[in-house]
């Protein structure tokens, strides 16, 4: 009998996310609100820095005044190759898939928070509360996503119904699947096409050849997690050169 | 120092340490109460304690018995707990998908036979691949009304029911029918209908139970996991439908056992 990475760990899904296409329209935080059931961030829980949001656009400031340029970057989930997140879960929680996906079992966790502490990039997400949406949202909620009660840790899971949803309309049709057929929410909301999400192990796909670009860079490299989140640099024709591959 | 000697030895240095004698005496229970502020409580009270007791033992048993058949989920038929519900109309499976001959009998006072219809000729999306393929939903009731619009006496309470709901009789507006759901998962499952389908149908010698409907096609395969429906004159969970189930099945037909499969 096959065990199940040799049958079906050919697969290693990955991100990459092109700042230079990145305006920090947030409308891929609004989409993966959407798809995945995240509840809404009153002001109250923002302030007690309790907000859930699986995918964030940071903005930071280059350059000295005047010559400021604000510059975004969206943070997921990385799903490290060397999760740090991982190993400190004591249930099992959190662990490493066959198709190279870092998943989050709902119900394993226990809200040790443990991962939440581990985790450089604080992309993991702590229930405080039951999630409540207002009446007028009573019927939007996705059926394909799992809705996280209190007491439990959540984080982007790279749209797994849909890769799920997906791979099964493939081998319905008796077909392999094909590149860029699979859209993360973030992905097929993003208006200029700045985050493409795909399989690393494909060598011809989207994601495995702008991975090796010139501008790719990875978050927190010197941890030496091993993101399959890859970033490209922003280009500045304006930047000095000896300010390349300060980040 | 020998073996027996070292026990003495060990013996001695216990003390004047003695066990208390058995049976150990216990304090006497205070004697039940005869009066309540002035009033005095009457006498058969005093014998009634120890029977409330017995009440109390025999309800939290109850609770105790409900609480673990609802986690194992499997129906008990013995003890009442059999899990067949009073739909809002008696629908019976048995006149619509069984092949066999029934205790039925039409206007005519003929014995019936079953349609023979196959599962998804009415719950049409459990073999789709879309996002509605992960429920066998129930049909919408104008569905059942091109049908029964026509066929079945007109003062068959039941069909009443039906043709109201559809508009067919009584007036436009009627609230909708609301079906009782007998199958139910465990939380956190995100069971899809189709795959499902489409292994036990290229596969046949994986399907466990036999039906009483048709033999081919999708209908074959249901049965694995919800029994017999064609012979169900209410349909009832068969299954426990719980997470080893799941995984059995999946080790067996060497399906994905991975978390993100089914939680997500």
């Amino acid at each position: 009998m096959t065990t199940d990475i040799e049958k079906f760990g050919t697969r290693n899904w990955g991100m990459i996310a092109d700042l230079d296409k990145c305006t920090g329209c947030q409308a891929c935080v609004i989409a993966c609100q959407a798809e995945n059931n995240i509840p809404i961030n009153t002001q109250d829980r923002v302030e007690r820095a309790r907000s859930i949001s699986w995918i964030r656009v940071e903005r930071y400031w280059e350059g000295d005044f005047p010559d400021t340029k604000a510059r975004f970057i969206p943070v997921m989930c990385q799903h490290c190759e060397n999760a740090p997140c991982e190993p400190v879960c004591p249930v099992y929680a959190s662990y490493h898939n066959s198709e190279g996906l870092n998943v989050q079992v709902y119900n394993r966790c226990v809200g040790t928070r443990y991962c939440a502490n581990a985790c450089p990039y604080i992309v993991r997400f702590f229930n405080y509360w039951d999630p409540v949406w207002p009446e007028s949202l009573r019927n939007h909620l996705n059926p394909d996503v799992t809705i996280r009660s209190r007491g439990i840790m959540e984080k982007c899971s790279f749209c797994i119904q849909r890769i799920n949803r997906t791979s099964r309309e493939a081998k319905s049709e008796g077909r392999e699947l094909e590149d860029g057929e699979i859209q993360t929410a973030c992905s097929a909301a993003c208006g200029t096409h700045g985050i493409v999400f795909g399989d690393f192990n494909d060598p011809n796909s989207r994601v495995s050849k702008l991975r090796n670009h010139k501008r790719a860079f990875t978050l927190l490299e010197q941890f030496g997690t091993d993101p399959n989140v890859i970033y490209l640099a922003k280009v500045d024709p304006n930047r000095n050169n000896s300010e390349e591959g300060h980040h | 120092m020998d073996l027996e000697n070292k026990n003495k030895d060990h013996k001695s240095k216990l003390g004047n340490f003695k066990l208390p004698k058995l049976p150990i005496k216990l304090p006497k229970p205070p004697p039940p109460p005869t009066h309540l502020g002035d009033v005095e409580l009457p006498k058969t009270l005093m014998y009634l304690l120890p029977v409330g007791g017995l009440f109390t033992l025999a309800f939290v048993g109850a609770i105790a018995a409900f609480v673990i058949t609802a986690w194992w989920g499997q129906p008990i038929p013995v003890l009442g707990f059999e899990q067949t519900f009073d739909q809002p109309i008696n629908f019976p499976h048995t006149v619509h998908a069984s092949t066999k001959q029934l205790d039925y009998k039409d206007a005519d006072g003929n014995t019936m036979m079953g349609l023979g219809t196959d599962c998804t000729f009415c719950h049409r999306t459990v073999n789709k691949t879309t996002a509605a393929g992960a429920n066998a939903y129930i049909p919408p009731v104008n569905f059942c009304a091109n049908c029964h619009g026509v066929i079945g006496t007109e003062d068959n309470s039941q069909l009443n029911i039906l043709r109201d709901a559809a508009g067919i009789i009584g007036e436009d507006g009627t609230s909708p029918i609301n079906w009782r759901r007998v199958h139910r998962l465990p939380d956190h499952v995100r069971f899809v209908h189709e795959p499902h389908i489409r292994y036990l149908s290229a596969n046949p010698e994986h399907i466990k139970g036999e039906t009483d409907g048709v033999s081919t096609g999708p209908s074959a395969v249901c049965s694995t996991c919800h029994g017999n429906v064609a012979s169900m004159e209410k349909v009832y969970q068969v299954e426990p439908l719980k997470m080893r189930q799941c995984v059995d099945c999946h080790r067996d037909n060497e399906a994905p056992t991975d978390c993100a499969t089914c939680h997500h």
